[in-house]
């Protein structure tokens, strides 16, 4: 059984580079805001086989995110690994959204066991849940990871089509954010998004330069969703134990350079992070932290 | 009424109850991006791993790097908190050169023989390949005045002082500071006045490779390596060598010296890679976690030589540390079963037990009647040392502990005799540590 039950399978030679998807995403997206209205996400699974990463890598990404240092692949690791796998059936010409402008929403982990350095993932990745938000269309991208036939790793990325609109009931967003107690602060130079980019492959202009951002609607470039969940996790370090569920919501965009005053603590479930802008009290993300028993 | 007086307290045994560390890589080699943070932490986590100790409060933790960056001022307790181990572990670093991880070793064993402590971490970690370049004192003097500076006028004149050769990086090197001679240099006219010829030096490294490989074959080390980056042996070690190949190596050490330049990359220790630590315990808290003592700590002795003025080598501290050592705890050398003796180069051994067989030595040195004694080979560097395994500076202390004592343990429990082993460390700055460790 696939993710979304899905009868069509594209076996991919090998994870593609999301610079190129951006490139093809670019061009059919134009085209995409033209039509009507989205209808039906294609019914297809995206499988990339025998996925392995280097230690240079993944030491490059536990720098960046401060991860300790250890050959355990951190889950914000596998989603850089095996995203991209997703990204190219976002760039199917029958995709109802468009690839530019996809807005990250909320983002899912669940890790039912840690992968390692030299464990050889096969990647699998499904559309699905089309559904009406308040200012367009949402979508769930699923990525799963597995070894030897079992799965390891499950990621749920929601992304947002603005303007894009879907005939249905929209599900309102939850109650109002109060800052906490801060534990801790981000200080995030303005390079921070092309260093996430280099780690990532995730090279969307708007994360890359004031001026590619600007292009793009942004006033400066934004720190990438999965930057600021992943450091929020990197942040609850060890105490996540070998299996979680890892779930982020993006609310507001991070303008870099930047501080985001953040608070990662222990909760009832496990822990509880949130990201916001001590000025203006809003909130960057939300998100949780919980070991599964 | 008179208040009573704080009792002392009761000195009790301490005991080395196991220890983990990751496989040396040579610089450049496999761990060329880790930091010293990431190859301490992996190497406590294993050791986390191996007994059973995610969530644990332990009593304190220390270790130190010899190559320290200065944003890693507090390397340990940044990896305590990177660790599975419970955050609320204290930590400390030391640094004591090439003595570094026995030092941990020992203070940490001396505050649980005091009741201070009923379990610790010792450790140490270096890293050549990701070792910290520091920038000229008038290229620092010159950012630091810049920094004050308040007005445009302050800020012209801080930079102003900059000069082009001041941007040149300052790479660490093993330069002694005070004489400007390398550690190999140094060691090469120690080796020169001691008359070591290089097949002598060579037999120690082909001895120490074989040896090692051999434990790597037994499963030897199966419960204290725990592989990291791909690595699951020390990338150093060479099971084929021989002397035949040794002889051939060019001398790299005592090139402009008067007699033979002896000392080789093949009997010298290159630069390294890597992390280890030990885990210490009182008998009440190993019982309590189900470990089994393998050996306790003893007596420590610590050593210095006046090199600057050549009046002793750099590295020869030990030979005077030693006869101390054993002296207070009524010991000989033929008392000891297991010698360790860290291999900074096979000449710094052969040195070391020239002088405890030479005679003269021992009367005008050591103020002894004779010779201080011979060390049996059989009983040295039973499964290899620095020479094979490699020699990241401050996590030899560790791997040597470690190692010697699951032999200590495991030669007890063959025998059900008393085992007792010599550990001896030097290091920079003409300094030397020795302890003795008993099988438990």
């Amino acid at each position: 059984m696939t993710p979304g039950g899905a009868t069509t399978t594209v076996l991919l030679p090998e994870v593609p580079s999301l610079g190129g998807l951006y490139a093809r995403g670019a061009g059919l997206s134009l085209a995409r805001r033209m039509r009507p209205g989205p209808s039906a996400l294609p019914d297809v699974e995206y499988v990339v086989r025998g996925v392995q990463s280097s230690s240079e890598h993944l030491t490059d990404y536990q720098h960046l995110l401060g991860e300790s240092g250890s050959d355990e692949l951190p889950a914000g690791f596998v989603h850089v690994l095996a995203f991209p796998v997703a990204t190219a059936l976002m760039v199917r010409s029958d995709f109802p959204l468009p690839l530019v402008g996809l807005v990250h929403l909320a983002n899912r982990v669940t890790q039912l066991r840690p992968l390692r350095l030299g464990d050889v993932l096969d990647v699998r990745a499904t559309a699905t849940d089309l559904r009406p938000h308040r200012s367009g269309t949402q979508v769930d991208l699923v990525t799963e990871v597995s070894v030897d036939g079992s799965v390891a790793w499950r990621g749920v990325s929601t992304y947002l089509a603005r303007g894009v609109f879907l005939a249905g009931t929209v599900t309102e967003p939850s109650e109002t954010f109060v800052p906490p107690t801060p534990t801790g602060r981000w200080k995030l130079d303005g390079d921070v998004g092309r260093r996430y980019a280099a780690v990532s492959g995730d090279r969307n202009p708007i994360h890359l330069s004031a001026l590619s951002a600007k292009a793009l609607g942004f006033p400066r470039a934004i720190a990438h969703g999965m930057y600021t969940a992943s450091r929020a996790l990197a942040d609850v370090g060890a105490g996540r134990g070998d299996a979680f569920e890892w779930a982020a919501e993006f609310v507001k965009p991070v303008l870099l350079p930047g501080t985001v005053t953040v608070r990662i603590a222990r909760s009832s479930e496990g822990f509880a992070f949130a990201g916001w802008d001590a000025r203006s009290g809003k909130p960057h993300l939300t998100g949780s932290v919980t070991p599964l028993r | 009424m008179a208040r009573p007086t704080t009792p002392t307290p009761e000195v009790r045994r301490a005991y080395v109850l196991g220890g983990n560390r990751i496989p040396f890589a040579r610089a450049g080699g496999p761990y060329v991006r880790a930091s010293n943070q990431d190859m301490l932490t992996a190497a406590i986590d294993g050791l986390v791993a191996r007994y059973g100790l995610q969530g644990e409060r332990i009593g304190e933790v220390a270790a130190g790097a010899v190559l320290k960056h200065s944003k890693d001022f507090n390397l340990t307790r940044e990896a305590v908190l990177g660790s599975a181990l419970s955050a609320e572990t204290p930590a400390y670093d030391v640094q004591q050169a090439c003595a570094t991880g026995l030092e941990t070793v020992v203070s940490l064993s001396n505050k649980i023989r005091l009741g201070q402590l009923e379990s610790a971490i010792a450790g140490g970690v270096d890293s050549t390949s990701d070792a910290p370049i520091a920038v000229s004192n008038r290229l620092r003097r010159a950012l630091l005045d810049l920094s004050r500076a308040k007005t445009v006028g302050q800020k012209l004149a801080a930079v102003s002082k900059i000069r082009p050769k001041d941007l040149a990086p300052v790479a660490p090197n093993t330069g002694e500071p005070r004489t400007h001679l390398s550690m190999g240099e140094h060691q090469a006219l120690t080796t020169a006045q001691w008359e070591i010829t290089q097949a002598a030096q060579d037999e120690i490294a082909l001895a120490s490779h074989q040896r090692l490989a051999a434990a790597y074959d037994s499963g030897f080390f199966d419960d204290l390596v725990t592989p990291f980056r791909g690595l699951t042996r020390d990338a150093n070690l060479r099971a084929d060598s021989s002397l035949e190949k040794l002889a051939k190596l060019k001398p790299a050490f005592g090139l402009g010296l008067d007699t033979p330049a002896t000392m080789t990359a093949g009997n010298s220790t290159p630069l390294s890679d890597g992390a280890s630590t030990v885990l210490l315990g009182s008998a009440d808290w190993a019982a309590a976690h189900d470990l089994v003592p393998l050996a306790s700590v003893v007596d420590a002795e610590a050593g210095a030589v006046d090199f600057v003025h050549g009046d002793d080598g750099l590295l020869m501290a030990p030979a005077f540390a030693v006869p101390r050592l054993l002296a207070r705890n009524g010991l000989t050398l033929a008392d000891v079963d297991l010698v360790e003796i860290h291999e900074a180069f096979a000449a710094t051994v052969l040195t070391t037990l020239a002088a405890w067989e030479s005679e003269e030595f021992g009367r005008t040195r050591l103020g002894l009647d004779g010779a201080f004694g011979t060390v049996d080979r059989a009983r040295l560097n039973v499964h290899g040392s620095s020479l094979a395994a490699g020699h990241p500076f401050a996590a030899t202390g560790g791997r040597i502990i470690a190692t010697v004592s699951k032999e200590l343990h495991r030669r007890k429990e063959a025998t059900g005799a008393p085992v007792r082993a010599l550990v001896s460390v030097c290091a920079a700055g003409g300094l030397g540590l020795t302890a003795i460790l008993e099988a438990a």
